[in-house]
C-alpha cells in the first residue's frame, strides 16, 4: 500500500474459543510514539486482543508484527525482550516483596542479571540507582521500603506501571490502567503516562472504560465490537462516526 | 499363557480386579468430590477410610448376626461423617483463605493424629472383622471359586455410584455442588451458603470413605497405617482421572484395579511400579488427568491482595555476618563435650537441615511444593552406597558424585513436573518419587532390593584423615553442610533468588518481565535436587547402611514438615524445624510410642496459630522487643531489601 509501516501491526487476527469467535479479522496499525486506545463494550474482545498481542496465546490466523518482526506465537518472555511492556487489568505485582524489590527484579530481568545465582542482589549499585530512578518517575520513591501489598490500590497500579517501564520498552500496553482508581488518581496516572510517552517517545496502547480519559489523551482510537474492528481513527473521527455512536457510545460522547 | 484363556481363572481375576476397583472408587469418589468443591486435597481421607473399618470392627463386637452386620455397615460411615463435621467446622474452616499448602498440611497433621489415636484406642495389631455366615462363604462361577463377599462388594459399589449420580445430577443440592465445583466464584456470587455447603460436602465425602472402609474391613484386615497405604493409591486414581472429576475417579479406579490385578499375575516383581508409571505417563500426556480440565486458579497475587490480614510477611531484615557465625561456632565446639550418641544426633540434625533448607529453595523461595524430594535423597544415598560397596572409590569422591547423580535425576523428573503447578505439581513429584522407590525396591541384583545395602565402608579422606568415628564424621558432615548451606544462602539472596521469589509471588507477572519462568523453576528444582542428593550421600556415610525406606513418600514429607515448623519465609527456618523434628523424633520415640500424635498436634498448632513458623514468630516478636532496645537490633541485624 506504500504507507509507512507502523511500530505495531495487527494483521487479520482471528481467535476463537470453542465455537465463540472472540476476534474476527482484526487489522490496524500503531505508529511510533503514538498513544492509541482500544475501546469497545464488554465482551468486544479487548482483553483477548491484548493477550494475543502479548503472546499469552497465539492467534488462529493472522499475525502481529512489532518493529518489522513477527511476534505472534512467540512466548511472552521473548516478546517482552523485544521491547514491549505490559500491565494488567487486575493489579499484577509481587505483593509480598517491597516496592523496591518489585522494580529491582524487573531490572535484573532486563539486564539479564537474573541468571547470577551467587552474587548478592544488594551488591548491584547501578541496579539500585536505576530502581530508584524508575520509582521516582511514578512518584513511589519515598515508599520504596514498604511491602507492596500494603500500598493503596492507586499506588499498586502505578507500581505495576513502574515494573513495566523498568525494561525500557518501546511499546507499553496497558489493560485498563485506571481501573478501580479514584477520579483524582486516574487523572494523575493519565498525566504520568502522557508525560512519559512525550519524554521518551514511548508508544502507548491501552484499553479503557472511562471515555473522558480515552478522548483526553489518545491520538488514535480503534473500536471493537463483537470481535471486529468497526472504526479506526482520530478521536474526532470516532466521535463523528455514526456506527460507533449507535453501537457503543450512545449519549456519552455528546457531552 | 494358556491359563489366561481358562474361563474359571479369568472369572476369578476379573472379579478380583472389579473388587479392587470398587474399593478404590468408593474412597476416591469422596476424595475427588471434596477436592472439586473445597479445593482441598485431603490427605486424611485415607484415615477416614481407616476409621470406617475400625468403626465396623467395634460395632460388630456388639452387633452380631446378619442384621447386626447391616446396621454396623450403615452406622460406621455415619460415625465417620460425624468426625468429618467436627474436623471441618473445628479446623479446616479456619484456613480456607490460606494458601494451598497449609490446608494440605493440616490434613497431613490429621493423618498423624488419627493414626496414633487409632493405635491407642484399638491397639497396633491387625484386626479382622467377622462376616455373617450368609456372605462369608464362596460360590463357584464358571468353574472358578469366588468369595460371596466379593460379589457383594462388586454389586454394592455400582449402586453407590448410581446413587451419587442421582444425588449430583437430579437433586437441587447436587446441582449446587456441581456448579460450585466448576466455578466457585460464580456460585459464591449467586448467594449460595458456602460454609454449609462445604461442611455438607466434606461430611459426605468422608461418609463415602467410611463406607469404603466399612465394606473393605471384613474383606481385608485393619491396622492403624492402613489409611496411609490407601491414600496414596487414591491420589493416583484421582490424579489419573482428573482431580475433582467423579467420572475420572470411576475410570481411574477401574484402570488401577485392573492394572494391579494384571500386574500381580504377569509381572509380580513390578506390580507396584505399574500404577506410578501409569500416573506418570498419563500426566505427561494429559497434565490435568484423563477427564480433568486446567484448574481455574485464582492468581496468587490476587489472592494475596485480598488477605492482607492473614499475610505472612517475609522477613525484611537479615542477620549480620558476625551474628551468623555464632551458631557455627557453637556447632564447632559443642560436640567436643558431647557423648557419642549426641555427636550422632547432631550429625543427623545437620543432614536433615541441609535437606530442609534445600527443599525450601523450592517451597519458600520459588513457591513449588515438591512431594518427591526423597527420590533425590535416595539417589544420593544409593550413589554413595553402591560406589562404596562395588568399587574402591574414596568416601569423599563418592560423596561428591552423589549430588551430580541426584542432579541428573532431578533434571529428568523436573522436566516433566514443572509443566504443572500447585497440587498437580506436588502429585506428579510424589508419583515420580514412588516410582524411583519402586524401582530401587524391586531391583535386587543392583540395589539389594528391600534388603538395602549393609556395611557401607567409610574410607579415609585424602591425606589419610579418618572419618570413621562419630566425632570425625560429625565434623566432616559439618564442613559439607556448612559449604552447601552457604551456597544455598547466596543463591537465595542473589538476583537469581530474587527472580525466583518474583515467580513465587506472581509467575504470570514474572513471565512478563521477560523471565522464562519454566526454565527458572526447573533450575531451582535441579539445584534443590542436587543438595538433597548431597544430604542423602552424607546419610549413607553416617549410617553405613541404607534401605529403600529412605525413598518412601513419608521421607519426602519430612522436609515439608520441618520447613513448616521452622518457617517457610526465613532462610534459617527449615534448619530450626529440622532441629525440632529430629530432637522430637529421637526423644519422643524413647518416651512414648505415639510420637506421630505429638508431631501431628505440633503441626496442627503451627498451621492454625503460627503459619509463619517458629522463626517467623520469633522475628515478629523480636521486632517488637528490640524496638525498645534499639542497640541490640542495630548490632544483630542489618536492614536489607532482600528478604
Amino acid at each position: 500500500m506504500g504507507a509507512p509501516m507502523g511500530l505495531l501491526e495487527i494483521r487479520g487476527v482471528v481467535k476463537s474459543f470453542g465455537g465463540l469467535r472472540a476476534l474476527q479479522d482484526v487489522t490496524f496499525s500503531v505508529g511510533q510514539g503514538e498513544i492509541r486506545a482500544i475501546i469497545g463494550p464488554n465482551g468486544a474482545g479487548k482483553s483477548t486482543l491484548f493477550n494475543v498481542m502479548t503472546g499469552l496465546f497465539p492467534p488462529d490466523s493472522g499475525e502481529v508484527v512489532f518493529g518489522g518482526e513477527r511476534i505472534s506465537g512467540v512466548p511472552p518472555h521473548r516478546i517482552i525482550r523485544k521491547g514491549i511492556g505490559r500491565s494488567f487489568q487486575i493489579t499484577n505485582i509481587f505483593p509480598r516483596m517491597t516496592v523496591f524489590e518489585n522494580v529491582q527484579v524487573a531490572l535484573f530481568a532486563h539486564h539479564r542479571s537474573s541468571r547470577d545465582p551467587l552474587g548478592m542482589a544488594r551488591r548491584y549499585p547501578s541496579v539500585a540507582a536505576e530502581t530508584l530512578d524508575v520509582l521516582r518517575q511514578v512518584d513511589l520513591a519515598e515508599k520504596h521500603e514498604l511491602s507492596a501489598s500494603i500500598l493503596s490500590h492507586g499506588d499498586q497500579k502505578r507500581l505495576e506501571i513502574a515494573i513495566s517501564l523498568a525494561s525500557r520498552p518501546r511499546l507499553l500496553m496497558l489493560d485498563e490502567p485506571t481501573a478501580g482508581m479514584s477520579r483524582f488518581e486516574s487523572r494523575e496516572t493519565v498525566e504520568l503516562l502522557r508525560g512519559i510517552s512525550r519524554e521518551q517517545g514511548l508508544t502507548l496502547v491501552f484499553t479503557e472504560h472511562d471515555m473522558d480519559i480515552v478522548f483526553g489523551i489518545s491520538e488514535k482510537i480503534v473500536v471493537l465490537q463483537q470481535g471486529a474492528v468497526i472504526a479506526d481513527g482520530t478521536p474526532a473521527e470516532i466521535k463523528a462516526n455514526p456506527q460507533v455512536r449507535k453501537a457503543y457510545l450512545g449519549e456519552e460522547i455528546q457531552a | 499363557m494358556a491359563a489366561f484363556f481358562d474361563v474359571s481363572f479369568l472369572t476369578v481375576q476379573v472379579l478380583s480386579a472389579l473388587r479392587q476397583a470398587a474399593f478404590l472408587f468408593l474412597i476416591s469418589s469422596g476424595l475427588t468430590l471434596v477436592f472439586g468443591v473445597l479445593n482441598i486435597l485431603n490427605f486424611a481421607h485415607g484415615s477416614l477410610y481407616m476409621l470406617g473399618a475400625y468403626f465396623i470392627y467395634a460395632l460388630t463386637l456388639h452387633l452380631t448376626g446378619p442384621a447386626g452386620f447391616v446396621i454396623a455397615l450403615l452406622a460406621a460411615p455415619l460415625g465417620v461423617a460425624l468426625v468429618a463435621v467436627v474436623i471441618e467446622m473445628g479446623l479446616l474452616r479456619r484456613i480456607y483463605i490460606q494458601e494451598e499448602i497449609y490446608q494440605l498440611l493440616l490434613t497431613y497433621a490429621l493423618v498423624l493424629i488419627i493414626h496414633d489415636m487409632a493405635k491407642i484406642v484399638f491397639g497396633p495389631e491387625f484386626k479382622s472383622i467377622p462376616k455373617p455366615r450368609a456372605i462369608g462363604g464362596a460360590v463357584t462361577i464358571f468353574g472358578g471359586t469366588v468369595p460371596v463377599y466379593t460379589l457383594v462388594v462388586v454389586v454394592l459399589a455400582p449402586l453407590v455410584a448410581l446413587l451419587l449420580w442421582y444425588l449430583l445430577y437430579r437433586t437441587r443440592t447436587g446441582k449446587i455442588v456441581r456448579a460450585t465445583s466448576s466455578d466457585r466464584e460464580m456460585a459464591d456470587a449467586l448467594g449460595i451458603n458456602m460454609s454449609a455447603l462445604f461442611t455438607l460436602v466434606f461430611a459426605f465425602g468422608a461418609m463415602l470413605a467410611g463406607f469404603g472402609g466399612a465394606l473393605a474391613g471384613p474383606a481385608r484386615t485393619v491396622f492403624p497405617s492402613v489409611g496411609t497405604e490407601v491414600i496414596i493409591e487414591c491420589f493416583v486414581v484421582v490424579v489419573i482421572g482428573g482431580l475433582g472429576n467423579l467420572w475420572g475417579a470411576l475410570v481411574g479406579s477401574l484402570l488401577i484395579g485392573t492394572l494391579e490385578t494384571v500386574g500381580i499375575i504377569v509381572f509380580p516383581e513390578f506390580e507396584m511400579s505399574f500404577i506410578y508409571l501409569l500416573m506418570v505417563v498419563v500426566l505427561i500426556l494429559r497434565p490435568w488427568g484423563l477427564f480433568g480440565r486446567p484448574l481455574k486458579v485464582k492468581a496468587l497475587a490476587e489472592k494475596n491482595l485480598g488477605m492482607e490480614a492473614q499475610e505472612i510477611s517475609p522477613v525484611h531484615f537479615s542477620v549480620r555476618p558476625l551474628v551468623r557465625m555464632i551458631p557455627l561456632v557453637l556447632l564447632l565446639i559443642v560436640p567436643l563435650f558431647a557423648g557419642r550418641y549426641y555427636q550422632y544426633l547432631l550429625t543427623q540434625i545437620l543432614i536433615a537441615s541441609l535437606m530442609a533448607v534445600a527443599f525450601n529453595l523450592l517451597l519458600g523461595t520459588t513457591g513449588l511444593l515438591s512431594f518427591g524430594q526423597a527420590a533425590f535423597y535416595g539417589a544420593g544415598a544409593y550413589t554413595v552406597g553402591l560406589l562404596a560397596t562395588k568399587t574402591g572409590i574414596g568416601s569423599l569422591s563418592s560423596l561428591l558424585l552423589a549430588p551430580l547423580v541426584a542432579m541428573v535425576v532431578a533434571g529428568i523428573i523436573g522436566f516433566f513436573c514443572i509443566r504443572l503447578s500447585g497440587v498437580h505439581f506436588a502429585m506428579l513429584t510424589l508419583a515420580f518419587g514412588q516410582l524411583v522407590f519402586a524401582i530401587i525396591y524391586k531391583w535386587y541384583n543392583f540395589t539389594g532390593g528391600d534388603n538395602g545395602i549393609q556395611g557401607i565402608p567409610v574410607r579415609p579422606l585424602p591425606g589419610g584423615i579418618d572419618i570413621g568415628s562419630n566425632l570425625s564424621m560429625y565434623y566432616f558432615a559439618l564442613a559439607a553442610v556448612a559449604v552447601a548451606v552457604e551456597i544455598l544462602r547466596r543463591i537465595r539472596s542473589s538476583p537469581f533468588g530474587a527472580t525466583l521469589k518474583a515467580i513465587r509471588e506472581n509467575n504470570q507477572r514474572a513471565e512478563y518481565l521477560g523471565v522464562n519462568v519454566k526454565l527458572y523453576q526447573w533450575t531451582a528444582f535441579v539445584i534443590a535436587g542436587a543438595f538433597t542428593g548431597l544430604a542423602g550421600g552424607l546419610y549413607a556415610l553416617m549410617e553405613k547402611s541404607i534401605s529403600p525406606d529412605i525413598i518412601l513418600w513419608t521421607k519426602s514429607a519430612e522436609p515439608v514438615l520441618m520447613t513448616i515448623i521452622g518457617g517457610i519465609y526465613s532462610f534459617a527456618g527449615p534448619a530450626v524445624g529440622a532441629v525440632v523434628f529430629i530432637v522430637l523424633n529421637s526423644y519422643l520415640v524413647a518416651w512414648t510410642e505415639n510420637w506421630a500424635l505429638v508431631l501431628g498436634l505440633i503441626l496442627l498448632a503451627m498451621v492454625l496459630m503460627l503459619p509463619g513458623g517458629a522463626v517467623g514468630f520469633v522475628n515478629e516478636k523480636a521486632r517488637g522487643a528490640f524496638g525498645k532496645m534499639g542497640w541490640v537490633r542495630r548490632w544483630a541485624f542489618s536492614k536489607s531489601g532482600a528478604s
